[in-house]
């Protein structure tokens, strides 16, 4: 399954959900990361229960100052 | 984990300290290194949570605003150099030339001028209600008002509102609530309870552990739809719930540069610890001193919103239980009076600040409101007569005394 992370083009064996593809992806400080999924942010209380699918383009993010406004 | 100081004290670092040290450390550098160009890269695109520069970010103060996060349950924090940078950055990052704020001349003398000196040259308008009549805001709301802008206990007239009430009509009007806690910081103030999207606050006072350093903070509650707010709409449309934090730390906040530095937030992430134990303190002496000074006959019209005179009162018991604050005031027979009996005082300080763990005293209409005219003074509840009192942890027994020597001076 081809996916995008960050703009990089990835594959995954099966659908997970977020919570897994944080663990995956390795994430630092999961804690403090927000979560696009195909331009729309996830509420950390739905990262369990939103499956990450074919095409999908997920962009980790942290608001410490770096990024475009 | 579900006490205050509790969860003061124990907040979870967000990295693992590499010295497993207990109080998280001060990092004095103004830069951070990176392995690589491409990780550098990647946390310029906030694409990885490295520091790169501490007038942006730093994990002192960050670990600061987790603290405050954690303690208020708020969707983000924002800490800052003082509690005016925390007004001014705020009201930058959500107003344009031509909107408007609703607010009361009952404000802290430097916000007033921020709002009157600073932003009106710059096409910011204000509008001055009755805050305390929330039925009156509804005729004045525009479709330029931007911000109601309310402090919970106002500074030095000690006027409460209703904070629901005022809750109510921003949701209908889909403008934003801002409350500068500074008087009631969290422990003694719930604000998203009483609807507040937005706290603005000095946490020089209270939270710095009795006046150790300046700071301020923005605690966002996360209960605004940023999608209501014409200069932010199109950021909310991709940034959601996050559009407030990410405009001010990829701009608003980042190029003003009015950074916390580390140091302070290490004092005030201590100071944090103990805020619960000394507001406990300072709201039970104010209480005490409130009803001493109301039993003195050379003392005129005490006003603390923990007197049970106090027309304030019963509103004071539903937004503060925890306490009305530290702050009292009262007049005497004249300005010459009140210079006379503050020049007497021998335990308490003649200083301009608040929550200190000492007592302070001034004189509002020759200091902070100095500026403006008696006429002016008058409209804003500042007069000539005029005492505030900041009421400190000092036993109760030394204040009485101390006051109770200086009232000889008025006899």
């Amino acid at each position: 399954m081809k996916i995008k992370i960050n703009g990089k083009k990835e594959e995954l064996e099966n659908e997970i959900n977020i919570t897994e593809l944080l663990l995956q992806h390795k994430v630092e400080i999961p804690e403090a990361v927000s979560v696009q999924l195909n331009g729309k942010f996830v509420d950390k209380e739905k990262f369990k229960t939103t499956f990450v699918r074919e095409d999908d383009e997920v962009d980790f993010l942290y608001f410490m100052g770096g990024g475009k406004s | 984990m579900t006490g205050f100081t509790t969860r003061s004290i124990h907040n979870k670092y967000l990295k693992q300290d590499p010295h497993n040290s207990l109080h998280f450390p001060v990092y004095d550098s103004a830069s951070f290194e990176f392995d690589s160009a491409e990780d550098i890269e990647k946390a310029f695109l906030g694409q990885k949570p490295s520091h790169m520069y501490s007038r942006i970010s730093n994990p002192t103060v960050e670990n600061f605003e987790q603290k405050v996060k954690g303690i208020t349950n708020s969707f983000g924090v924002v800490a800052l150099s003082s509690g005016m940078a925390a007004i001014a950055n705020l009201v930058l990052a959500v107003a344009l030339k031509g909107d408007n704020i609703i607010t009361t001349k009952y404000l802290f003398g430097n916000t007033y001028s921020f709002f009157e000196k600073t932003l009106k040259p710059w096409g910011l308008n204000v509008k001055y209600a009755d805050l305390t009549d929330a039925s009156s805001i509804d005729g004045i709301i525009d479709n330029r008002t931007k911000i109601i802008f309310l402090e919970t206990i106002t500074n030095p007239q000690l006027e409460i509102a209703d904070i629901k009430a005022l809750s109510e009509v921003a949701r209908r009007n889909k403008i934003l609530l801002v409350a500068d806690t500074t008087i009631t910081p969290p422990y003694l103030f719930d604000s998203r309870e009483f609807g507040v999207d937005i706290e603005v606050l000095s946490s020089t006072k209270y939270i710095s552990g009795g006046a150790t350093s300046v700071g301020g903070l923005i605690i966002d509650n996360g209960t605004f739809d940023w999608l209501n707010n014409d200069k932010l709409k199109e950021d909310a449309k991709k940034q959601g719930p996050h559009t407030l934090v990410a405009k001010l730390k990829r701009e608003v906040y980042r190029n003003l540069g009015a950074c916390l530095s580390p140091h302070n937030a290490y004092l005030q992430s201590l100071g944090l610890e103990t805020l619960a134990l000394r507001a406990d303190k300072s709201c039970s002496n104010t209480l005490a001193l409130a009803e001493y000074l109301e039993k003195q006959p050379e003392i005129n019209n005490v006003n603390y919103p923990g007197l049970k005179s106090s027309k304030y009162n019963d509103i004071s018991r539903i937004q503060f239980p925890n306490g009305a604050g530290a702050l009292l005031a009262f007049t005497l027979d004249s300005k010459e009076d009140c210079f006379k009996f503050i020049n007497q005082l021998r335990v308490i300080r003649r200083a301009t600040n608040l929550n200190d763990n000492k007592t302070l005293i001034l004189h509002p209409a020759s200091t902070i409101f100095c500026e403006y005219s008696t006429e002016l003074r008058e409209e804003m509840g500042v007069s000539d007569t005029l005492i505030r009192l900041a009421v400190g942890i000092e036993d109760i027994e030394d204040l009485v005394d101390d006051i109770t020597q200086a009232m000889e001076v008025l006899k």
